[in-house]
């Protein structure tokens, strides 16, 4: 594995979890997803952990998927919710959102800086696996401006997911695949599922309720 | 003699492991068979207790014991000292009293079928998720277990199914997740500094610096939106609105203090010394305090009021951050008292002012405040109930709450850090202020006589004890006491 090789995938990585996370039409974003899943389960792949390449590709792909397109009524024959996302979140709050996610990113960057530069030499393992924390960085900072950003449900969801996966990159990235990351990786994963499997039964009752798509801490849902 | 010995260890683990798990199997068999009448669950539930309390008195002979499990080359560690069994005892009394008031919960009203099943997975879930935060020594394990803990916390709170349930249920369940996510992140870091997961390793190996702080910021953000701490603690009273009676108990008396106890064990191995910090943490508990009582003065819904007066109360254990971190060894040793026993006497008094305030607005029909008039001559045994759960909050003797604030005054005043005390005083007033609001309005004489709707007497019976439970433990505060004076602080 050369620095080179591993540049390509990192960076497809960050432009999928850009594009599930910025697209208002929310069946290709759950797409973008679900490719973005994927793309995960091969740099497990490619880090030696096939069975967490698997887990991922089951459990983060397959049934996620199927979770966030069961919230968006696109499976069975239940009324489903409108395609775009149309909530905006007033320009005042916009503005607030953005330090959030800096200073996120700000403390994790410093940290991770701490954790690789007070090391001694770095080995060549080591450095191959520095694309893939950068990746892990832009994508947690990414899934939680995303996260306090958004106003409809099932792309806070989606923006939940994106962080996670971003969190498990830099926990990859920074102890290597060794089993204790494996492990914390696949309970990550586990909970993750539950997560999104809970909160689209939730968008779905609730929609069914009073057609409301969001927590209603921002403007009134359109119907 | 060391052959009985190991064959004794032998028998203390698998007792434990036993308690540990059987609840999830007996949730597990009263999801497909719910039970009907509260005695077969008492009893089922009964042996759990009588079993830690044979392991605490094991624990009080011969120290504290500990072992390993490895599934798959990992190597998870636990251990189980007096703290973890005096709070795997009190956690499993809270469990019993919950599970037989749901019984009767279920008998006075009608209760969706489904529900009321799907009640009994979750609570057994919940049972072993605490069991094994108390007991567990590992990072990985606490990780499993705290979200183990924070779903079937979730999944309970969304069981009445109603609008108003759902989406605090929602928001409940986003924040949970991102505060997990805080966590982990923090655990990679801890991990990537020093590769390891076990708490004793971990507090070996850690030196403080800017990445240990770090990673300390991050899971003390994650364990502090999930404990309802001061900044972080917007979600905790909508939940509880709309919420069954024997889920709030538990949930205000248990779920919350299971992220506080961890972030203790983590602060207690990896930064005892940071002084700042902990005087930062103590300020957010004040303000804890002092927020959530004027809140719950404030409110006008009789289980919101309940829901303030915990994140108040929650305050008080922040109390003992500043008094840990760089004091003498009998200060620290005060607060490191006071706080577990404020920790189990709110734990009592809570789930007890949680039922018995389910018992009155069951019975009434009427969940406001002012809807509560004449009470005292309809309902007395729900409101002494309620009265008795209040002695303890407002910390009067001879209750759990005042021995705690008084060994925490005590170790204050000989810290000579006077802003806490000030603080103490300041939330016993305001308890006070809204315990009365109550009262005074129960004890409006030329209220109507409207109808109550009677209740099955074990709902008052198990509300009451626990309320006694709380006042006696402040009497025989004793056993605990010289149980933790033992161990439990690495």
């Amino acid at each position: 594995m050369s620095l080179s090789g591993e540049l390509f995938p990192a960076s497809l990585l960050v432009i999928l979890a850009v594009a599930c996370l910025l697209d208002r039409h929310l069946v290709r974003a759950c797409l973008a997803f679900i490719a973005f899943a994927l793309l995960m389960a091969l740099a497990w792949w490619r880090l030696d952990a096939p069975w967490l390449a698997l887990v991922e590709a089951v459990l983060g792909a397959l049934l996620t998927g199927m979770a966030l397109f069961h919230g968006l009524g696109r499976l069975g024959g239940q009324s489903s919710l409108p395609s775009r996302d149309r909530e905006r979140r007033p320009r005042r709050q916009v503005m607030a959102r953005w330090p959030a996610a800096l200073v996120w990113l700000a403390l994790a960057g410093a940290a991770v800086w701490g954790v690789t530069g007070n090391g001694e030499l770095a080995a060549s393992a080591e450095v191959s696996r520095r694309p893939l924390l950068a990746a892990g960085l832009a994508i947690m900072a990414l899934g939680l401006w995303a996260f306090a950003h958004h106003l409809h449900l099932l792309r806070r969801l989606l923006a939940f997911n994106v962080l996670g996966s971003g969190v498990f990159l830099l926990l990859a990235g920074l102890a290597g695949p060794v089993v204790e990351v494996q492990g914390l990786i696949l309970v990550g994963l586990v909970v993750a599922l539950v997560g999104s499997v809970l909160g689209a039964a939730l968008l779905r009752r609730l929609y069914a309720l009073d057609g409301r798509v969001t927590l209603g801490d921002g403007p009134k849902s359109i119907r | 003699m060391s052959a009985s010995l190991d064959a004794l260890l032998c028998v203390q683990t698998t007792v434990l492991w036993l308690a540990l798990l059987a609840p999830s199997l007996l949730g597990l068999w009263a999801w497909r068979f719910p039970p009907q009448r509260m005695l077969p669950v008492l009893l089922a539930g009964l042996p759990l207790p009588l079993a830690t309390l044979w392991l605490l008195h094991r624990v009080s002979v011969g120290g504290e014991f500990e072992g390993a499990w490895s599934p798959g080359g990992l190597l998870l560690h636990w251990r189980l000292d007096g703290l973890a069994g005096l709070l795997l005892l009190l956690t499993q009394l809270l469990l019993l009293a919950s599970a037989t008031y749901a019984v009767g919960h279920r008998r006075a009203t009608t209760l969706a079928e489904c529900a009321f099943a799907g009640f009994w997975p979750l609570l057994g879930g919940l049972a072993a998720a605490l069991g094994l935060i108390w007991v567990a020594a590992d990072l990985l394990i606490l990780y499993a277990a705290l979200e183990l803990m924070g779903l079937c916390a979730v999944g309970m709170m969304l069981l009445p199914g109603k609008g108003e349930a759902l989406v605090a249920g929602m928001r409940y369940l986003l924040y949970a997740l991102v505060g997990s996510l805080a966590w982990l992140l923090g655990v990679a870091l801890l991990l990537g500094s020093s590769g390891r997961l076990d708490l004793a390793g971990l507090a070996a190996t850690t030196e403080p610096g800017p990445v240990t702080g770090i990673a300390m910021a991050l899971l003390a953000t994650g364990l502090l939106l999930k404990a309802a701490i001061f900044p972080l603690h917007g979600w905790l009273a909508p939940v509880h609105a709309s919420a069954w009676p024997s889920v709030s108990a538990l949930h205000g008396a248990l779920v919350v203090k299971a992220s506080f106890f961890i972030l203790m064990q983590l602060w207690q191995r990896l930064m005892p010394e940071a002084v700042a910090a902990a005087w930062l943490l103590g300020l957010l508990g004040s303000l804890a305090v002092l927020w959530g009582g004027l809140q719950a003065w404030r409110a006008s819904d009789l289980k919101q009021m309940v829901a303030w007066s915990t994140v108040g109360q929650l305050g008080y254990l922040m109390l003992a951050f500043p008094l840990l971190a760089g004091t003498s060894v009998a200060v620290a040793t005060l607060a490191w008292q006071a706080t577990w026993l404020q920790l189990a006497g709110h734990a009592l008094a809570k789930a007890a002012m949680f039922m018995a305030a389910g018992n009155l607005v069951l019975s009434a029909g009427e969940s406001r405040l002012t809807g509560l008039a004449g009470a005292s001559r309809r309902l007395p045994l729900p409101l002494m109930t309620f009265g008795i759960a209040a002695v303890t909050l407002m910390g009067l003797p001879p209750s759990a709450g005042f021995t705690a604030k008084w060994l925490l005054l005590q170790a204050a005043i000989l810290a000579g850090q006077w802003l806490w005390v000030a603080v103490l005083m300041a939330g016993t007033l305001l308890a006070a202020a809204y315990v009365f609001r109550v009262l005074r309005c129960a004890f409006v004489e030329t209220a109507p006589c409207h109808e109550v709707r009677p209740l099955p007497a074990g709902m008052d019976l198990m509300a009451l004890l626990l309320a006694l439970g709380a006042l006696g433990l402040g009497l025989g505060a004793e056993w605990p006491l010289a149980l933790l004076r033992e161990g439990g602080r690495p």
